[in-house]
């Protein structure tokens, strides 16, 4: 056998050790960022969405996404929704990692779409008006639901998914069960835990809101921390004794 | 020993030399021109956004710029030397062939070492500056300047350098393996691209071939068994994208891929002394 | 004494690439160079002159028998500590200067320190490219300061061989004088120089022995004398020559022009 051969059969051999080698830390990655275990490799990228072409992009793939992020800013300085939406799902799907491009997306599909459709002078019709703009919230709503799925370590996405059921849906069921979700993340902001309570109330679960509070308050423990304000928790859970024990005041406000 | 220490260096010394007297750093006043103007470019952002940015463009063009050097530079290595002739004077020297090839790369390796550092502190400099101008517009709050400062100064990014340096190590070693069976410039660098592209696709093979069930042709299946053995895995380095959209990743996992290229570089290096030893000059 | 060098046997082919066969470049070359002689290997372009160099330096495989340097086996170490070589037309790292390009093979060579760098003065000098000259970039120079410059740099090591490849090939008169000069100011020193050349003019004062090889074989070897001279012709005595007959008849044998020895020594075909 040549030189030529001995190279040859090294890299073989070192293939033979290296695969199992690279194997492993492909699925300790895995594990590591998406939480998943196990050799469900071909699955995941089928959910996550990394088609071979994406891959080929390699190291590069974060200015490609970046480029989409651009393209739909512009798109939405044009007022063209498609476009705007396009882009931003394949940003997305580029780098499914990444939570602003989520939290950016979704804000613009479920605001800035959803109201100029309402506004939109060219419809008179009210009612296809709002149909169409309920799309468009929808739109945002089912593009975080998949953030919260691709980055599920984080809080972020799971506020701004609560925060879109109370504000453009009306759902405070929803939010608060959103919230909830945010507050076993840990980088939840402190502000956070009060709001599963105000969405429950919201909701007219008075009752279950008062029992957060209480529940919320008793956690807080004897000397708690001032940026969880306590004060405002106390303040909560005496408005929601007085309203239940007097039902004829529910309706004033929070 | 000590004399081949000495070879070895002076291989090195000169290739690290010729690179500076060419002028390859000039390439970097391009990457700092990048650099500023996309600082400038993303004001209408988030400031998640514009560092996430700012870092993409960074690593990007840190990885653009070294690919192209590695790439030239190692081609330059044996073909070039054989095309200008320069080789024979070196080699009829009692200088063993694998310091050679060892030199060359050691200072192909210090080359990209220098660039990468350069440009990873004009990547931090940027940053710092973007975080200074964008403390002053929005963060009044301390808190959001706390954010701010939190992403412009995140330690990771010491993380992100270090896989950017050995991935770009793995990929000069990859084109010095080419550069001693090449006959031509060309070659080498078509050869050595098309593994780094496929390089980012291995992993596909690789489970393909492990855990496709069905039994696949046997065409179909050499063809996916010689992708897993020849090819390295460079999607394991996509732990770089981790960093900058701000998640976390272990030092642990950043090692273990350090670790890898390390191992990687010699099988590379040590095939291509042998591919080398071989070869009529 | 051990020969400077010595090859038996020598032969090289060449794998032209799939299925275009092979070209053999060297075959069965005998040959041995005394120490401290100039040697010249003469032939037409493409008559195997550099590839029996290099075998002999160990840059090329031979595909059968054997070459030594110094009684060494040569393309080893030991071997190669022995010899300095000149490649044709060389091409410098031009982004050198003249004194950083010894400076460089000397470092190849292991040396360093005080003691090359005393060196390297000393081989400046010896080829004529001290002072401002030296620290010129190679890309400055003319074809003659460049072959010094790489004469120089195979001088580095301190070799007892020299093997010089076409040393006078695209160099003009004056440049090639000077090569010339460099050469035997080398054998006075006592080393060993072996150079190739097609332009047979300039190997006839400096060569002590030849050999001519015509592709890849050896046609003739030995002294330039023996090999020149016209054996078999008639010498006729006179008296009462004037001073410049004598001068004419001052050899032993009248000489023939090497050139035409040359043409004359090709088998039939190729002499057409």
């Amino acid at each position: 056998m040549g030189f030529a051969g001995s190279a040859l059969l090294l890299l073989l051999v070192w293939g033979g050790v290296k695969v199992p080698w690279e194997r492993k830390m492909t699925e300790s990655q895995r594990k590591n960022i998406y939480g998943l275990p196990g050799p469900t490799a071909v699955a995941l990228r089928e959910k996550v969405g990394q088609g071979l072409a994406l891959a080929t992009l390699g190291g590069f793939r974060g200015l490609a996404a970046n480029a989409l992020m651009l393209e739909a800013h512009v798109a939405w300085e044009d007022q063209q929704w498609v476009r705007v939406r396009s882009a931003l799902e394949f940003a997305t799907l580029l780098q499914p990692r990444v939570v602003v491009f989520w939290d950016m997306a979704s804000w613009h599909l479920a605001w800035n779409a959803a109201v100029s459709a309402e506004q939109y002078s060219g419809e008179s019709n009210e009612t296809r008006r709002r149909m169409e703009a309920r799309r468009w919230v929808e739109a945002g709503r089912d593009l975080l639901e998949r953030g919260t799925k691709a980055v599920p370590e984080k809080s972020l996405l799971f506020q701004r998914l609560g925060d879109l059921y109370w504000q453009r849906m009306g759902d405070y069921t929803s939010a608060a069960r959103c919230y909830r979700e945010a507050l076993t993340k840990g980088d939840a902001p402190p502000y956070l835990e009060r709001f599963v309570g105000y969405a429950l109330d919201k909701a007219g679960d008075k009752k279950g809101a008062l029992d957060y509070f209480r529940e919320l308050r008793a956690k807080m423990g004897a000397v708690p921390d001032p940026l969880r304000k306590p004060e405002v928790v106390d303040r909560e859970i005496r408005r929601l004794e007085k309203e239940i024990q007097s039902p004829g005041q529910m309706e004033k406000t929070r | 020993m000590i004399g081949g220490i000495r070879r070895v260096l002076a291989v090195a010394g000169n290739t690290f030399l010729e690179a500076v007297r060419q002028k390859v750093f000039a390439v970097l006043f391009l990457f700092g021109l990048v650099m500023v103007g996309g600082a400038n470019y993303f004001t209408e952002f988030s400031y998640q956004e514009q560092f996430k940015f700012l870092k993409d463009l960074g690593y990007a063009s840190i990885g653009l710029t070294g690919l192209l050097i590695g790439l030239l530079g190692a081609a330059q290595l044996i073909p070039g030397e054989i095309e200008r002739r320069t080789i024979l004077t070196a080699l009829c020297r009692p200088l063993r062939r694998w310091e050679f090839i060892w030199g060359k790369y050691l200072g192909l390796l210090f080359l990209l070492f220098v660039m990468v550092g350069i440009m990873s502190a004009a990547v931090w400099g940027v940053l710092h500056w973007k975080e200074g101008q964008l403390i002053a517009s929005e963060g009044g709050d301390p808190a959001v300047a706390g954010l701010i400062r939190a992403e412009a100064r995140d330690p990771r990014m010491l993380q992100a350098v270090l896989l950017v340096w050995v991935k770009l190590a793995v990929v000069a070693a990859l084109a010095v393996f080419f550069s001693t069976i090449a006959t031509s410039t060309t070659f080498v660098v078509a050869m050595t691209l098309m593994v780094y592209l496929i390089g980012h696709l291995q992993s596909v093979a690789r489970e393909q071939w492990l855990e496709s069930g069905e039994a696949s042709r046997w065409l179909v299946k050499s063809f996916l068994v010689l992708v897993s053995l020849l090819i390295p895995d460079f999607n394991l380095y996509n732990l770089i994208d981790e960093i900058v959209a701000g998640n976390a990743v272990h030092w642990k996992a950043t090692l273990e891929v350090t670790g890898y290229s390390v191992v990687y570089v010699f099988i590379l290096l040590g095939a291509a002394t042998l591919a080398f030893e071989g070869r009529d000059i | 004494m051990t020969p400077a060098v010595r090859t038996q046997g020598l032969r090289k082919e060449f794998a032209l690439g799939w299925f275009r066969g092979r070209l053999l470049a060297v075959e069965g070359l005998d040959m041995e160079v005394r120490k401290g002689e100039v040697f010249g290997l003469l032939g037409p372009n493409g008559s195997g002159k550099s590839t029996a160099m290099k075998m002999i330096l160990g840059l090329l495989r031979p595909t059968g028998g054997r070459a030594e340097v110094c009684g060494y086996r040569a393309g080893t170490i030991s071997a190669r500590r022995q010899i300095g070589f000149l490649p044709e037309n060389p091409y410098f790292p031009n982004f050198l200067s003249g004194i950083e390009l010894v400076r460089y093979y000397g470092r190849l060579s292991g040396m360093g320190g005080r003691k090359l760098e005393t060196r390297i003065a000393e081989l400046m000098e010896l080829v004529r490219l001290g002072g401002e000259a030296g620290k010129r970039p190679l890309r400055t120079y003319s074809k003659g300061m460049l072959q010094r410059a790489g004469l120089a740099g195979a001088l580095v090591g301190d070799p007892e061989v020299l093997m010089l490849d076409e040393p006078t090939a695209g160099v003009d008169p004056a440049g090639s004088r000077e090569i010339r000069d460099l050469i035997l100011e080398l054998k006075e020193r006592g080393k060993t120089v072996i150079f190739s050349s097609h332009l047979l003019e300039q190997v006839e004062d400096v060569a002590d022995r030849v050999i001519v090889l015509h592709r890849g074989k050896k046609l003739r070897e030995g002294r330039l004398e023996d090999l020149l001279s016209k054996k078999n012709e008639w010498q006729i005595r006179m008296q009462g020559l004037d001073e410049r007959g004598v001068q004419l008849l001052g050899e032993s044998a009248p000489r023939e022009r090497l050139e035409d020895y040359f043409l004359r020594s090709l088998p039939e075909e190729s002499r057409k």
